[in-house]
């Protein structure tokens, strides 16, 4: 298989559009390229972008953005310019005003639109090209009962915006149907913790149950329209109460010929064998009309588990060291593939080799491209889902829509990871080798 | 200094909880305990009152020994017997003995978390966490010890060799409050006990039980039976230890008016008396939370919440006031008004309960009177709430004018002032205006708003982008200025200083004009 695996991860890197550039896109690289070799800079830019919504004016964000900058030790000779300008009122003027569209035009980079109706021109336009997308509706901590209605109202907006339009756009079979049989044009994914103000790890029966009252529903219309449900996972402290969630309203009555619905699966986690299991478990001895899909990722939530296991003296639940994480993520799709029919795997990546690694053992298992489905997310993994689609894969982009203030987590998230020492993307950006790209982790 | 912080209990994980569900239930099949007046490590009355579970008050807890003021006076002369057998071992010989009484709460954490969820209705995390900071305090203070007795760095010159060390002071006497039952009277003890005093615990009658297995767990691992006594009881048995001529060092935890009232008797030097007594005393607070214009709410919300109401607002550090610029008000009054709503309000066996009852009917009726006080600003409470026990809804009051009780007096319940200022050098005036000084927060993504506000606060302890409460041994030390305490940090590095004497020695070592070392 492994040289399977190398063949498909070549021919996928040689897919990949090259390196000319849009020169927006281009100045916004430079800057996460200054963040990624200097970890002060980069801490002062994580600080801007986060505070930029909450800044009151040009002047402010002037002011907040030279505060951070000052932190750094050695700046970069653009960054001394940016202080010098900050001595005046006009000067500070300019900057805020530079630096707030060069925040506005990387959110939008991660961010497909505001709102679901303003994200669909983008949507069809992906799904003309070859990849289909799920939406996640960004939002700020969901603290009260009425910040989780507005979720959920915006979730069910959300299902009837896509499923008006969804009928309009034009056919691709490989987008709509495995040999398992259709697969809906529709695809949201909804967070547990934006459903509900109650999750508390200590008790996650509480924020379960009030989350699930508001995810039956969206489940119930998600069926009638005929659209996909993805509950997303977060940090460890929410996920015993996903995974419940998830296993007892699936089980519901109502819902056991539901609509399609998945889960997701943090490779980081020392854990995720056993989830793995019980999930497996679970589908097989669930005949649901629509499989279980399983969206296998990395984790998102690394620095925090980290951190939080270090302040309270736990062991971390995550693996502290990137290769053991990416031989866990290959251990775990072979036994995601076992699973099929039962489960649906979706690969999560945007690892070279670990992409490679799951088309390489579908093929393996002697199935057809079309039953794995292959994600990546807006903003990082344009490229590679352009060059999956050009060979024939099945691709799914996650895509975020929200605004600024409610992006902001989102995208200090991606920003981290993009800039991350270890990131796959970096790499490629230093333009290490396909040898070492595609080396077994 | 190696010492690492004990680690929480991963509450999160679903086995982790049954372990402590299964302690409740051993626990509950021995109720009510027995604490006997233990002097010289003789068990005396084990009758007088008793403690009960705040959530059900008809259960007893413990049947106590009332100490009398004879106890109080056997315990300091035993003590003083005591004194010269612990005070002649060597630091690392101390040491040996707090580590083997931290190792003894290690063995019994989840018993001893269970038995604080009935004693004080102290919830789970929060229970576990005190046991936590007892074991922490033990370490800490243990190694602390071993670094004192070294002494500081004098400057030396030719001729002559200074040295400094520091002696022990004597008999320290400690009175304890009942929001920490473990933990405080543990660290008092303990740091008494480290720099080789005696010691006598007078623990707050709402919390014998708890008491009473620090000072079992003390003599378990080796501390002499004369060198530490247990005193259960009310104020007069305190009293009388303030009194005693023969005690050295009070060590005091607790409200205001008793601090005070304990800093003024102990001043008082009868002529039998050869020393002068040193006072360390914690007291209230009145502590603020400031949220500037460029805070994130996302974190200030819940930082608040749980700073203000966790242990229903009975913790020295809690959040009693937020001031919010106003710019940003409205949006914050209306997410914790949702966030107040949905607080669960209930016993604190349950792993649910985020606000447990109040200690006892008096604090009951005082935290309502307060409540009534606020009219019609208040403005969210908490929508169920048990009927028996001593609940207190937690509330949340609006816009009351700087002078209200509810903004001066310290309320230690369920209760939360916000009130909206111009900027954040208005907060600080607020902030400057109030007589306690303990702990405060700031909400702001401003380095220059972080340095101005830490530069002017007057706090003990103040607390940048998070909650209010929850100092770590060794890693916030903790106490506070004004009339909030003395200003002796509990888990730092100089609150040992409190409880020795330092003596400097100087010796000629010239020997007719020729130095001889």
């Amino acid at each position: 298989m492994e040289a399977d695996l190398q063949q498909v991860g070549r021919s996928i890197h040689a897919a990949l559009p090259g390196r000319t550039r849009h020169p927006l896109r281009a100045l916004d690289q430079k800057a996460m390229e200054l963040a990624a070799q200097d970890q002060e800079l980069r801490a002062a830019l994580f600080r801007f972008v986060d505070v930029t919504p909450a800044c009151n004016g040009l002047d402010d964000l002037a002011r907040h953005l030279t505060a951070y900058l000052e932190e750094v030790d050695e700046r970069p000779p653009p960054l001394e310019a940016a202080m010098r300008m900050s001595g005046t009122k006009a000067g500070r003027t300019a900057l805020g005003a530079a630096a707030a569209a060069g925040v506005r035009r990387m959110a939008h980079r991660f961010i497909v639109g505001e709102t679901p109706r303003a994200a669909l021109r983008t949507i069809r336009h992906l799904w003309e090209h070859g990849a289909a997308v799920s939406l996640d509706l960004l939002g700020e901590a969901t603290v009260t009962q009425p910040e989780a209605d507005r979720y959920a109202a915006r979730c069910l907006d959300a299902l009837e915006t896509l499923a008006e339009a969804a009928p309009r756009w034009p056919a691709q079979p490989l987008l709509e149907s495995d040999s398992l049989g259709p697969i809906p044009r529709v695809n949201l994914s909804v967070k547990v913790s934006a459903l509900t103000p109650l999750l508390r790890p200590e008790a996650p029966e509480v924020g379960r149950d009030d989350a699930a009252r508001r995810m039956r529903p969206l489940l119930e219309r998600a069926q009638e329209l005929g659209a996909h449900l993805h509950i997303d996972m977060e940090s460890v402290d929410t996920l015993e109460a996903t995974m419940e969630l998830v296993f007892e309203l699936l089980d519901e009555p109502g819902l056991r010929d539901g609509p399609s619905a998945g889960v997701v699966l943090q490779a980081y986690l020392r854990e995720s064998p056993d989830q793995l299991e019980r999930v497996i478990e679970w589908a097989q001895g669930n005949e649901r009309r629509t499989p279980l899909v399983v969206r296998l990722v990395k984790g998102a939530y690394w620095d925090h588990e980290v951190v939080e296991a270090r302040q309270h003296g736990w062991t971390p639940p995550v693996f502290e060291q990137k290769a053991e994480s990416d031989r866990n993520f290959e251990a775990l799709t072979r036994r995601l593939l076992e699973g099929w029919p039962h489960v649906r795997p979706a690969v999560a990546s945007h690892n070279l080799r670990s992409v490679a690694h799951a088309v390489a053992a579908n093929r393996a298992a002697g199935r057809d491209d079309r039953d794995l489905e292959l994600q990546v997310l807006r903003g990082l993994g344009d490229d590679l889902a352009a060059a999956l689609a050009d060979q024939g894969m099945r691709v799914r982009i996650y895509c975020p829509v929200g605004d600024l203030v409610a992006g902001m987590a989102y995208l200090v998230r991606r920003l981290l990871e993009n800039t991350a020492n270890e990131s796959f993307l970096g790499d490629q950006q230093r333009g290490v080798s396909i040898e070492e790209l595609l080396a077994a982790p | 200094m190696s010492f690492r912080n004990e680690p929480i209990l991963e509450l999160r994980r679903a086995p982790v909880r049954e372990s402590l569900l299964e302690a409740m239930r051993a626990l509950d099949a021995r109720l009510p305990l027995a604490v006997p007046v233990l002097i010289g490590g003789e068990r005396g009355a084990a009758e007088g009152f008793e403690s009960t579970d705040p959530g059900k008050p008809n259960r007893v807890v413990a049947h106590a020994g009332r100490g009398t003021e004879d106890d109080a006076a056997a315990a300091v002369q035993a003590a003083e017997r005591g004194f010269r057998e612990w005070s002649a071992r060597s630091a690392a010989e101390r040491a040996t003995a707090l580590r083997g009484a931290a190792a003894r709460l290690r063995e019994r954490r989840l018993e001893l978390a269970a038995l604080q969820v009935r004693e004080c209705a102290k919830p789970w995390p929060e229970a576990d966490a005190d046991v936590c900071e007892a074991i922490d305090f033990l370490e800490y203070y243990a190694a602390g010890a071993i670094e004192l007795e070294r002494g500081p760095e004098l400057i030396q010159v030719a001729g002559e060799r200074n040295t400094m060390r520091y002696a022990p002071r004597g008999v320290a006497a400690v009175i304890a409050p009942w929001n920490f039952p473990l933990a405080i009277p543990c660290g008092m003890t303990a740091a008494a006990l480290a720099a080789g005093n005696a010691a006598v615990l007078k623990p707050a009658e709402q919390s014998p039980a708890s008491a009473a297995a620090l000072v079992e767990a003390l003599h378990e691992g080796g501390v002499p039976p004369d060198a530490v006594a247990l005193v259960p009881g009310y104020g007069e048995a305190g009293a009388t230890l303030v009194r005693d001529p023969r005690v050295h060092v009070i060590a005091f935890t607790g409200s205001s008016a008793v601090g005070l009232e304990i800093v003024r008797t102990s001043a008082e030097t009868p002529a039998r008396q050869p020393h002068v007594k040193r006072v360390v005393s914690e007291m209230g607070g009145k502590n603020c939370v400031i949220v500037d214009a460029d805070a994130d709410l996302d974190e200030a919300v819940p930082g608040i919440v749980h700073s203000a109401f966790g242990y229903a607002g009975q913790k020295c550090s809690a959040a009693a006031r937020v001031l919010v610029h106003e710019a940003i008000a409205d949006t914050l009054v209306e997410r914790l008004t949702g966030a107040v709503e949905v607080l669960r309000v209930g016993q604190a066996d349950s792993f649910a309960t985020e606000v447990p009852p109040v200690i006892e009917r008096d604090a009951q009726e005082r935290v309502l009177r307060y409540r009534a006080a606020a009219g019609d600003r208040l403005m969210a409470s908490a929508r169920e709430v048990p009927e028996e026990g001593w609940f207190v809804p937690p509330s949340l009051a609006v816009g009351l004018p700087e002078e209200s009780p509810v903004n001066r007096e310290e309320i230690f319940g369920p209760l939360l002032s916000v009130t909206a200022v111009r900027d954040v050098d208005e907060a600080m005036d607020v902030v400057g205006s109030l007589p306690f000084a303990l702990t405060g927060g700031l909400f702001s993504r401003s380095p220059a708003t972080v340095e101005r506000v830490a530069d002017r606060s007057p706090v003990g302890n103040l607390y940048v982008n998070r909650e209010i409460t929850g100092a770590m041994v060794g890693r916030q030390p903790f106490g506070g200025n004004r009339r909030s305490g003395i200003g002796s940090k509990a888990g730092g590095p100089d609150y040992l200083l409190q409880f020795v004497e330092p003596r400097v020695v100087t010796e000629n070592t010239m020997r007719h004009g020729i130095p001889v070392e």
